[in-house]
């Protein structure tokens, strides 16, 4: 076979190298193991730092996942996608500070927006019309001030930000909680679409335990990719969240991995809300007036 | 580490077939500046044109050569290295040119740190050319090929595999005749190609 000119992990090679087709497929022949969560391959991945995917699955195993992925995508109108595997110098360091950092992500765009300057707006996905006016005027602000903005393409204060961000100019980035081939909600199909096409769409989803398994067990792929979505970008800002929000996971990853955290004004509004207090006490920042973010952002851009 | 141009990216690449074994490190968006990314400032940088020698922005050539010299040196089982031939793809111009660029050959120069690795000027162009990246149409392989020399010289001992070096990997021509020339000289040897970056599309994938 001419594939197996291919050596990988071959110690008498004097190739230190990977091969994506093989990786992609060995990531997902461990994903479509029963039982496997972020947690447990991270795990893995933590006890021997060095590995690829491949170093722990047959190669004509991945192999063939591999080839069921790239039919899986095909089938639903994915011809090309990108991949950011870990240990390649496109992989950003960044992802590491997640408590259970991925080894691959998928991706349809220009991977490189990854490297500006981006900070993540989320919030609740039921917004009153007045949530909806304040994601849309911090969204202004940022963009104005180069800010590239991330969010997760779910309905309300997410698709605002992405929308606001596309209207003004802006760049933007969507972190999804489905494989790059399925929208949800579907009605934000054309968005991602137009997003993917001029900006970024990034999923950390194994796409074929996500068409092996039910709705029910994938609904957890949503609050997963909110920890990436803050490993990701240099701060994240809650616009509106209600107490047992998905959107709060975030903040948790925000905090933990070292990244700032924004609360509008607006979420202390509520007196028997008790989140915003904690995290405040944790390090997060209340924000009265939108520039505030801008100014606290100063001194932490990147490096470029 | 290196990523290998395999089944999932060979259909970017239309000289490319399944026995042609080609590696990069990064991945550099064409048409899109400096400002684009990492990788577009790092390539950029390092091809730099001579005729900016002297100037202050020289030192960011020379400081793209050092660090693409380390990546490649971290990325290569350094040990095994030694016993393969390592031979820069030829630059765009001709040694005699004012724009001769060898800046690969200087990256080379900048991975042997033990003096250890077999480095040879093995390909000499006859013609200078219109560099590749900034032409807007492309000649064939045949021709590439045409306009490609072995040194003489540098044949010998013979190879016992070659890996060739390069900055940019567009289509796969350029390497695809290199390797053809080569395989004629040392058949049997092999070949494989190693690129600071892949050239991508900001919208490759969308």
């Amino acid at each position: 076979m001419q594939q197996s000119a291919l050596a990988f992990r071959d110690a008498d090679d004097f190739v230190r190298g990977l091969s994506p087709f093989l990786e992609m497929g060995a990531y997902e022949w461990l994903w479509a193991q029963s039982g496997v969560t972020f947690e447990k391959l991270a795990d893995r991945f933590r006890a021997r730092p060095d590995a690829l995917p491949s170093d722990f699955v047959p190669h004509d195993l991945a192999r063939a996942t591999a080839r069921d992925v790239v039919a899986t995508f095909a089938a639903r109108g994915v011809q090309r996608f990108g991949l950011a595997i870990n240990q390649t110098y496109e992989y950003p360091k960044a992802l590491r500070d997640a408590r259970h950092p991925v080894e691959m992500l998928y991706y349809l765009g220009s991977w490189n927006l990854v490297e500006t300057n981006a900070i993540a707006v989320v919030g609740t996905r039921k917004p009153s019309p007045d949530v909806l006016t304040e994601t849309a005027a911090l969204v202004q602000t940022l963009v104005a001030n180069e800010w590239t903005i991330v969010s997760g393409l779910a309905e309300g204060v997410d698709t605002q930000a992405h929308e606001t961000a596309l209207a003004a100019g802006g760049r933007t980035i969507a972190v999804i909680g489905t494989p790059i081939s399925e929208a949800y909600p579907r009605a934000n199909a054309d968005l991602q679409r137009r997003i993917a096409d001029a900006f970024l769409v990034v999923s950390q989803v194994p796409v074929l335990r996500y068409y092996q398994q039910a709705w029910m067990q994938n609904r957890s792929f949503f609050p997963e990719r909110n920890i990436t979505m803050s490993a990701l970008t240099l701060g994240t800002v809650i616009v509106e969240a209600s107490d047992r929000s998905g959107t709060l996971i975030q903040a948790r990853a925000a905090l933990q991995q070292g990244r700032k955290l924004f609360i509008l004004d607006r979420c202390f509004h509520d007196p028997d809300r008790k989140w915003p207090h904690e995290y405040v006490r944790q390090g997060a920042i209340r924000v009265r007036d939108h520039a505030e973010i801008v100014e606290a952002l100063r001194d932490v851009h990147r490096n470029r | 580490m290196f990523t290998a141009i395999d089944e999932l990216l060979r259909p970017f690449y239309t000289h490319l077939t399944a026995a042609d074994q080609c590696y990069f490190l990064r991945e550099y968006t064409s048409g899109r500046g400096f400002a684009h990314s990492e990788t577009n400032r790092l390539i950029l940088n390092l091809k730099k044109a001579p005729d900016r020698r002297g100037l202050m922005e020289w030192r960011y050539k020379e400081r793209a050569v050092e660090q693409v010299a380390r990546e490649f040196r971290a990325s290569f089982n350094l040990p095994r290295l030694r016993t393969v031939t390592l031979v820069p793809m030829p630059p765009s111009k001709r040694k005699d040119d004012p724009l001769y660029d060898d800046r690969m050959l200087q990256v080379l120069h900048a991975m042997d740190e033990e003096h250890q690795l077999d480095i040879r000027e093995l390909l000499l162009l006859s013609e200078s050319t219109t560099a590749a990246h900034a032409s807007s149409t492309r000649p064939t392989v045949d021709a590439l090929v045409a306009n490609l020399g072995i040194d003489d010289a540098a044949a010998k001992p013979t190879p016992a595999s070659i890996a060739l070096i390069d900055d940019v990997i567009t289509t796969g021509a350029h390497f695809v005749a290199a390797k053809r020339l080569l395989t004629i000289r040392f058949p049997g040897v092999a070949i494989r190609g190693f690129f600071v970056a892949r050239r991508v599309f900001a919208d490759e994938t969308a």
